[in-house]
């Protein structure tokens, strides 16, 4: 007999069952509803080229669970306790809506009812409660007793009661599950062997000589507070801080596609204000991001900033962004521009995310690599710091210093660099200095820091000479080079990017060039993903990549034996953002008797020198521990003696950390052309 | 309020010193080659005075600056930073002007502009560093000057300046329209902001000859010149470098015989 064949209070059960099913799903789509509306007062964004592709990614995303697995550790094993609890809960859903939906709801049951499809399916679900059991106990666990720091946050009581209250929940609809299947079997003297807990539970009631017509109430109060239950959930979840079961595949769906950590160009005219300075400025990919949060708080285990002490967590700017749209959102909605409530109004940079915590970001990615639901971070740190800069002219007094240099000097350097010119390292060389109008096929673009600063004009110098042990034919623009414009376009001086852009775009096509090699990743990055959207499509190549393939064809060859221990630091712009981690790795290998030891957080989970994002120039928060000097702590764990990179603002960034412990004599940093150089000889 | 700035293109002082050239025949800098002029760094500063007046009282900023064509980009600056008007005053007559010679015309240029209430300069300029041209143009327009202000407070038709001395400061009053020349202490230049660069791209810089301000020929005649440059040299400084060895205490006792010697 089927629970809804029943009447309560002279209602049939039919009709208990829709009702309450009907006021679930209304108060679940009303607040859904507000949800969606929320986050489309976001600007537009187009985010929906190759749905096709991207729903697979997001199946397959979802199925295989890489979302969580991908970071799962020897230390912290949660992802695995996120795959169980996903999959055993997956199984319900599934079977939620064939018997409770399909065979209660719309009386199909007896299609079902007694065949071996049952028994099979109920076998798995026995499995899946199981699974999703010891899932939850993990979680419990993780929560209460190890309290990782990542999971840490300030929560009211009321919301510690919740939270605990769904964890309960969780295990009580897993608990009533087992006792229905055993009352139903039992009731009906049908224990059978499988499902085994369901039958054993089952076998057990019998044992005890409970009446049938007891057994069989009793299965359908618990049916029934089952089913409660889960309705509870349905309407728990939109209206908590747990939106991420909805939310999350969604924001998987309209992940960034092509380059990785890419900012949006701001439209020179008809602007009036730049960046974002309120909620509604972000646009709704944004804001989506900030439902899609699951607090898991990976972000900030691996950000350099919220390590080395900074007052940054990305998870936080991530989690204060969504109270602070859920809370303005209301007043949004009515169409008011200007919000009144009686609280004080929050200015979204100043109360809810500090200047200092824009401020602190080196845009190095790691909060996105490891992100379950590919949240973007690093481009509304960027969108906020385009607000100060461009806005409202608030910046830290270094900061501006660079972008000042920037405008009127074309390098972002000062002071001690600038006791040279762009074009000096190259006095007395044999090379070709591009005139007007000559052509080249390769560009060697230098970058300012490989021109200007004293310790990468050795690096720039050696790879001159490497380039030409090759045999390859380049040219260089000399004094006529400026800067990609990187620098001013991560502190958020969007202008001076753009017209730094198109300059560098003109001298380009002015050369008729068509591939450039370039020193510094994060002019690589710049020239190979931001320059196409301003119209300079070029063959863009890392030394490091040109290096490999020269050895590859033969026209390198490393063979002199290194008598030195080294570890190489995958720098950000060139590893997270542009996937080279092999060809460094490569050309190392090819080194005679090579001894290569690796760091331990290394490839994609590199942790940044400290210098990217414009903070090579910009000062860190007094107070606080340098973020080279952390990395340095890394290598030095290793027991190399020489830290080898690719990146002059790593390069140095190593050697600051190196003399500000004293251990000059013990440990050296090295550009890995230098180390080519040395090994051809 | 309507202040008028006077600004003037230089050859970037944060050029390497050995860069530095100079032709004693025609008794001129030879600029090094890329390296972009800049707007002087004191004039930059007059421009962030008016900045300041303007956002607490409003009103409008006019930037002049006499100069090559190329001069056009400091009054660009200005405007990126946020003056509202500029005009370039570019004639071969101009060239070679002394201090005399370039508060006439800049008097002449303010005249022809119109009703204003301050005049703002930077306290010197970055190459020359003569710090003549503000009191001359204050004698020539015939109105007060206040030099070296590090705080500018417009009160009804008057404004209230800090004004720096050697040990501390003056506070003084002056009646509207004078001329005020900006020390450094007014605070760094404000970087030009998105709508400040938005704006300053589009604007036109009309530029003015001696006629369109109706500068006399004559008084831009080289013999009527207060100043003349008789030679220019690269002064030859040496510097010696020594370290002393030792501890911290031997290196001490040593330095102070070395000090000993020289006094």
């Amino acid at each position: 007999m089927s629970p809804l064949a029943g009447s309560y209070w002279g209602v049939t059960g039919f009709v208990v069952f829709w009702v309450l099913l009907a006021v679930a799903l209304s108060l679940f789509a009303r607040r859904l509803y507000f949800l969606y509306r929320s986050i489309r007062l976001g600007k537009p964004e187009n985010r929906a080229d190759k749905l096709v592709a991207r729903a697979a990614h997001v199946l397959s995303v979802n199925i295989t669970q890489s979302c969580t697995l991908k970071s799962v550790t020897r230390k912290d094993l949660s992802g695995i306790g996120h795959a169980m609890m996903f999959w055993g809960f997956g199984l319900f859903v599934i079977g939620y809506v064939i018997f409770t939906g399909l065979g209660a709801g719309f009386g199909l049951s007896s299609l079902f009812i007694g065949s071996t499809f049952e028994r099979v399916y109920l076998s798995i679900m026995d499995i899946a409660a199981l699974l999703f059991i010891i899932a939850v106990i993990m979680a419990v666990i993780k929560r209460y007793i190890t309290k990782p720091e990542r999971l840490e946050r300030h929560e009211s009581s009321k919301e510690k009661i919740i939270q605990a209250s769904l964890f309960s929940i969780m295990v009580i609809l897993m608990v009533l599950f087992y006792s229905m299947e055993g009352f139903r079997y039992a009731a009906y003297n049908n224990p059978g062997s499988w499902p085994l807990i369901g039958s054993a539970i089952a076998r057990l009631l019998i044992s005890t000589g409970i009446a049938q017509s007891t057994l069989l109430t009793t299965f359908m109060t618990i049916w029934w507070v089952n089913y409660v239950l889960l309705l509870v959930v349905v309407v728990y979840i939109p209206n908590s801080k747990h939106l991420h079961p909805l939310f999350s595949p969604t924001n998987i769906l309209f992940k960034e596609r092509g380059p990785k950590m890419s900012l949006l160009p701001i439209l020179l005219e008809g602007e009036e204000t730049f960046g974002v300075s309120k909620i509604q400025d972000f646009t709704w990919k944004q804001l989506l991001d900030l439902c899609a949060c699951t607090w898991c708080g990976r972000c900030q285990d691996n950000c350099p900033a919220h390590n080395s002490g900074k007052t940054l967590s990305p998870r936080e700017v991530i989690l204060k962004l969504k109270e602070h749209l859920l809370e303005t959102s209301p007043e949004l909605l009515k169409g008011k521009t200007e919000i009144t409530t009686e609280k004080p109004v929050k200015a979204m940079i100043g109360d809810v995310i500090t200047e200092e915590e824009i401020w602190a970001c080196t845009t190095c990615g790691a909060c996105q690599e490891v992100c379950p639901v590919n949240i973007e971070h690093v481009r509304k740190i960027i969108d906020m710091r385009r607000n100060l800069v461009l806005t409202q002219n608030k910046m830290p007094e270094s900061a501006q210093l660079m972008l000042r240099n920037m405008q009127s000097r074309g390098n972002p350097w000062a002071g001690i660099q600038s006791m040279r010119l762009r074009g000096d390292w190259t006095n007395g060389l044999d090379v070709k200095i591009l005139t007007d109008g000559q052509n080249t096929d390769t560009l060697f673009w230098v970058g300012c820091t490989g021109a200007l600063a004293e310790r990468n004009v050795k690096s720039t110098l050696a790879m001159t000479r490497v380039l030409k042990a090759a045999g390859i034919d380049f040219g260089l623009l000399g004094d006529a080079e400026t800067c990609c414009g990187d620098p001013a376009r991560r502190a958020g001086y969007e202008f001076q990017f753009q017209i730094m852009a198109e300059q560098n775009i003109e001298l380009f096509k002015s050369h008729n060039i068509k591939r450039i090699v370039t020193y510094c990743p994060h002019c690589f990055n710049t020239l190979k993903n931001e320059y196409p959207k301003y119209g300079g499509n070029f063959e863009v190549i890392h030394y490091t990549q040109l290096i490999a393939d020269l050895i590859k064809q033969g026209k390198l060859k490393l063979t002199n034996e290194l008598n030195a221990k080294l570890t190489y630091h995958d720098p950000c712009y060139l590893g997270r953002y542009n996937d080279v981690y092999q060809e460094p790795r490569e050309i190392l290998q090819s080194i005679p008797k090579t001894n290569l030891k690796e760091m331990e957080r290394s490839r994609n989970k590199s942790f940044c020198c400290g210098g990217g994002g414009g903070l090579m120039w910009i000062e860190e928060q007094p107070g606080t521990t340098k973020i080279n000097h952390l990395r340095l702590e890394d290598v030095l764990k290793t027991g190399a003696d020489t830290v080898v990179t690719a990146c002059p603002y790593c390069l140095q960034m190593f050697e600051e950390g190196i003399e500000h412990k004293g251990i000059q004599d013990k440990l050296k940093a090295r550009d890995l052309v230098e180390i080519v150089e040395e090994a051809m000889k | 309020m309507h202040t008028i700035v006077c600004v003037k293109q230089v050859l970037d002082p944060e050029i390497p010193p050995a860069k530095f050239k100079i032709d004693p025949e025609t008794k001129k800098v030879v600029p090094p080659a890329g390296v972009p002029p800049v707007i002087s760094v004191f004039d930059e500063r007059a421009v962030e005075a008016a900045l300041k007046l303007k956002d607490k009282n409003k009103g409008k900023i006019t930037v002049i600056s006499m100069g090559s064509a190329k001069a056009a980009d400091v009054v660009r600056h200005a405007l990126s930073m946020g003056a509202d008007d500029g005009f370039l005053l570019d004639d071969p007559l101009f060239e070679n002007l002394d201090s005399f010679g370039t508060a006439y015309v800049l008097s002449k240029a303010i005249q022809k502009i119109g009703a204003y209430d301050l005049v703002l300069c930077g306290r010197q300029a970055a190459d020359w560093g003569a710090g003549q041209v503000g009191s001359i143009l204050a004698e020539v327009l015939g109105i007060p000057i206040v030099t070296l202000a590090c705080n500018i407070e417009a009160i009804d038709k008057s404004v209230k300046i800090k004004r720096m001395v050697k040990d501390g400061y003056e506070v003084l009053e002056v009646p509207m329209p004078s001329v005020i020349t900006v020390s450094s202490e007014i605070g760094l230049p404000r970087l030009p902001g998105g709508m400040g660069l938005m704006m300053a791209r589009r604007k036109v810089i009309p530029t003015w000859k001696a006629q369109d301000i109706g500068a006399e020929a004559s008084k831009l005649d080289k013999a009527n010149a207060h100043t003349e440059v008789t030679g220019l040299s690269v002064p030859n400084r040496k510097t010696q470098c020594e370290f002393i060895p030792g501890t911290p205490g031997e290196a001490a006792g040593a330095l102070a015989q070395k000090i000993v010697k020289l006094i």
